[in-house]
């Protein structure tokens, strides 16, 4: 675990460098291979950043709004550089609209821009989970296996470790560069790693020691990655039949 | 047995795997109820200290139960620590008499504690400044940045922590707000 990167008198936060690290290499990918889907790489990396940038901006407009008389009272924070202040779902929610939005007035075909843009989610998701390891979030259960970490005054499972191995192997198995990727139906490179993902979460929330729960115990990501799991594979199995009757 | 038919079958056992999974790994009911263990990190009990004033008076954060605690580990040299000072100060003078306690720990090991008591004069801080000479509680909270603030509960639950600074006063206000609510004036 190392929160903070200590550059000479500059302290760098380390899971948000990762984040940004991450993104970044993940537009270059998408950027070079976004040729093989027929589209004009500009394009899709300017729908992506449009997402990004509005994203950013509206949930940090989305959060002054929820707590506006903490704002009344000192307004030039809405520019603060802390993180705090941001409202994640409202910044997915506009940036996916946008993103969208800006595509269509470009003429982008969806699916085909959704197969682009995975692999910068794909280097996404490993960034995200190596930025866990960095800050400690996300940690694993209990556990005394070999492998096992001490973290948090106990060893646990190195749950940050597995999530960004798995997200690694699905990078690795959809890398874009392979020739089978050219001959799949528009959309099912994405939805391929929309399935290999749901899965992953599905099985490795299992080692997590800070999962959100239901009364009872369940883990809320797992029930949600099986539900996105049950709707990509029948989606992946519609695409086959289409397939076939071709 | 057709394509269709054999990815069915497989798509009904990969989701009924998973059915069993999420029951296999639900998290068991004794887990849910020991969920108090200690460790520097949100969603854990803060760990404990007992740390003297400049007067000398101790102040021990287990005592603070049932009040909404703000622990700033900060140094008078830290830029960011002075800046975000009187936004700490002015949230207190509001809150405290709604169950507010805000807790400067000084990390004296590595500052000068004549220093950080006059700054903190000169600031007028009403707050307890409590001087953390042997470098204890920078350790038990291993202290990796300076300022780093430590939210915590009325039940003495870690509720967010914040690596660095300044913090904006908004940032303050929402989550003194948010942790008020379960606080006793």
């Amino acid at each position: 675990m190392m929160p903070v990167l200590q550059v000479g008198p500059f302290a760098l936060p380390l899971p948000v460098l990762t984040v940004l690290i991450g993104l970044w290499l993940g537009l270059t990918l998408t950027e070079r291979f976004a040729a093989r889907n027929d589209l004009k790489a500009d394009l899709v990396i300017n729908t992506a950043m449009l997402g990004l940038i509005s994203g950013v901006i509206a949930s940090r407009f989305g959060y002054v709004l929820r707590h506006l008389s903490a704002f009344i009272a000192s307004p030039m924070d809405v520019f603060s550089r802390n993180l705090g202040l941001f409202d994640p779902i409202i910044g997915i929610a506009v940036g996916v609209i946008s993103s969208a939005i800006y595509a269509q007035r470009k003429d982008l075909r969806w699916l085909p821009t959704l197969d682009a843009l995975t692999p910068a989610l794909a280097v996404f998701a490993i960034a995200l989970h190596l930025s866990h390891l960095a800050s400690g979030e996300a940690y694993g259960t209990p556990s005394n296996l070999a492998w096992s970490i001490e973290l948090w005054g106990i060893r646990r499972h190195p749950s940050q470790i597995y999530e960004a191995a798995a997200a690694l192997a699905i990078l690795i198995y959809l890398w874009p560069g392979r020739k089978n990727v050219t001959s799949l139906l528009p959309g099912e490179y994405f939805i391929r790693f929309m399935t290999l993902s749901a899965a992953s979460l599905l099985f490795l929330e299992g080692f997590r020691g800070d999962s959100a729960l239901l009364p009872g115990g369940l883990r809320i990501p797992q029930i949600t990655a099986w539900l996105v799991l049950a709707t990509s594979l029948v989606a992946l199995g519609r695409r086959r039949q289409k397939i076939n009757i071709r | 047995m057709t394509d269709a038919s054999r990815w069915n079958f497989f798509t009904v056992v990969v989701l009924s795997l998973g059915v069993v999974w999420i029951w296999m790994s639900k998290v068991p009911h004794s887990e849910l109820k020991d969920a108090a263990k200690t460790a520097p990190q949100t969603g854990f009990l803060a760990p404990d200290f007992s740390l003297a004033t400049p007067k000398g008076e101790q102040i021990k954060l287990s005592d603070q139960r049932g009040k909404a605690v703000i622990v700033n580990i900060w140094a008078s040299w830290c830029l960011p620590c002075r800046e975000e000072m009187p936004a700490l100060q002015r949230i207190y003078e509001e809150s405290a008499s709604q169950g507010l306690l805000i807790l400067a720990v000084n990390a004296t090991n590595q500052d000068d504690p004549e220093e950080a008591i006059k700054f903190s004069e000169d600031l007028g801080l009403s707050f307890p400044i409590l001087l953390d000479i042997d470098g204890s509680v920078s350790s038990r909270y291993r202290l990796q940045s300076l300022p780093t603030t430590f939210f915590i509960d009325p039940g003495g639950k870690i509720d967010e922590v914040v690596l660095g600074g300044p913090m904006a006063e908004a940032l303050l206000r929402v989550r003194v707000e948010r942790l008020l609510k379960d606080a006793k004036p």
